[in-house]
């Protein structure tokens, strides 16, 4: 992570010769207009260079423009939605809902929150949408490069291990991520989740998202490491449900994913409202 | 959140950590060891962030080694919380990293352990006996009381006990689980991973 100041002291240094393009792309620089004042241009960019002049403290302003940053982002990343994933004797599953909401208008009821990063490993997005679409797709491209480069595939704990680095150098950047990795390696069904403050985790059962109280609720009652995988689909399945049920911020449709030693698969994808309304019926039924 | 207990007694080092990892409300592991190990000798018991403390712990240890593998010489337990030190200030200005830091180690020459009290504002104290987090406020009175020099094991492990179970008592966050580590001349040890209940009159079951 290069800071503002040292890399365009960098660049005032050089001479004009070293602006072509193809220098600029191996090194890795930023590349700046050929002008005058080239730091006062950027930082009138980036909008710093008024208050600067007005505050005498720089360091004070700085700590007080990023705590502002990060609140003004904190409101906006609110994870409302509820994914869940758990580890069993015969692999992952992975169960999620399919509801964006800004604020209390439902955007959309049909969001693909399970993004696949390769064949065996699936990420699940829950807080900011688009950081979590965009952060898992270039983790995909992350470990397909691993792959061609060590011929062999890259396994869960390093796969999640790189995403968390590149999340924790964002981590005062407002972000909102909050996906779980989960996969099936050489050292059999793996799972961690991964938030954008940085911390990794690693555990058999996790579940994110506004719903996610509820969903635990469901989950820790029924999980068990020996679950037949019809019982274990179940209980990914009902645990969603319970949690469409009561969080106004989850719902749409409830899909579920295994993961296995031959990949990934989508095992189901039901209507959360007429999904309750089934497993009543079958109650009731099963009662009489 | 985190609780954090250390001391030090006759030729060893004993420090305890709670297991819990959350986020907000919410507990999403009760295995998780905050204490982490920096070579042989020496313990990094971290607390505050998640993120920031894997990562400020990953460097720390990583550099630990790099200096161990350059000088086929360990270092001393005073040099890693002086080291470690500088990383948490010179970070402060520019990138803080919120993690509150417990150094416990065991030095072969001078053939005792020692302690060290290192904060995210980059002060470190070397002390017989402290805590980080909640725990803190609960057993700094404790160990005031009844920590004295050179406690042999037995004498230490009840201390800590004692200590814990205050914890867990008087902290309205839930915090049973706690892993007790030793560092002795025989390295790091984990003694118990402890879940106390404290309605059981006194009792501490182990699990294991």
């Amino acid at each position: 992570m290069f800071t503002l100041g040292s890399v365009l002291d960098n660049e005032l240094k050089s001479t004009v010769e070293d602006f072509s393009f193809e220098t600029n792309f191996s090194t890795n620089q930023l590349m700046l207009p050929n002008i005058e004042k080239p730091f006062e241009f950027a930082q009138s960019i980036i909008g710093l260079e008024k208050d600067l002049q007005e505050n005498e403290n720089q360091l004070m302003f700085h700590q007080q423009k990023k705590e502002e940053r990060k609140e003004r982002a904190l409101i906006k990343g609110y994870k409302g939605t509820t994914t869940l994933a758990f580890i069993y004797e015969k692999g992952t599953v992975i169960a999620v809902d399919s509801r964006a909401t800004s604020g209390q208008y439902i955007a959309s009821q049909s969001v693909q929150k399970v993004v696949p990063i390769n064949s065996y490993m699936l990420g699940t997005l829950a807080g900011g949408a688009a950081d979590c679409q965009f952060f898992l797709a270039h983790l995909g491209r992350i470990c397909n490069l691993y792959e061609l480069r060590n011929n062999e595939t890259i396994s869960v704990a390093a796969a999640s291990k790189l995403l968390n680095n590149i999340l924790y150098s964002y981590r005062n950047y407002g972000l909102s991520v909050g996906s779980m990795i989960c996969g099936y390696d050489t050292r059999g069904p793996q799972l961690y989740y991964i938030d954008s403050d940085g911390s990794r985790l690693k555990n058999s059962l996790f579940s994110v998202g506004s719903g996610s109280p509820f969903a635990y609720g469901v989950l820790d009652a029924g999980y068990r490491w020996d679950l037949s995988k019809e019982e274990a689909l179940d209980l990914g399945r009902r645990a969603i449900c319970a949690a469409t049920f009561k969080d106004s911020y989850s719902g749409g449709t409830i899909k579920v994913y295994h993961i296995d030693e031959n990949g990934w698969v989508k095992i189901s994808d039901d209507d959360a409202s007429e999904l309750w309304y089934e497993y009543e019926k079958k109650e009731k039924k099963e009662k009489k | 959140m985190d609780s954090l207990v250390g001391f030090v007694g006759k030729n060893y080092v004993l420090m305890a950590g709670d297991t819990n990892a959350g986020r907000s409300i919410m507990r999403l592991k009760d295995d998780f060891d905050k204490l982490v190990q920096v070579d042989s000798h020496k313990i990094l018991a971290k607390s505050g962030e998640i993120g920031d403390g894997n990562q400020f712990c990953n460097l720390i240890i990583r550099n630990v080694s790099l200096y161990r593998i350059n000088n086929e010489t360990e270092l001393t337990t005073k040099s890693v919380a002086h080291y470690t030190r500088r990383q948490l200030a010179t970070a402060i200005r520019k990138n803080p990293y919120s993690v509150n830091l417990l150094l416990g180690g065991y030095d072969k020459k001078d053939q005792m352990g020692s302690l060290y009290y290192l904060d995210y504002l980059g002060s470190s104290k070397k002390i017989n006996y402290g805590a980080h987090g909640y725990a803190a406020l609960f057993v700094g009175s404790i160990l005031d009381r009844f920590w004295k020099e050179d406690l042999d094991f037995e004498e230490g492990l009840e201390l800590m006990k004692k200590c814990l179970r205050e914890v867990e008592k008087r902290l309205i966050i839930g915090t049973r689980c706690f892993v007790i580590k030793m560092i002795n001349s025989d390295g790091i040890s984990v003694v118990e991973k402890v879940m106390i209940n404290s309605e059981k009159k006194n009792e501490i079951e182990e699990e294991n």
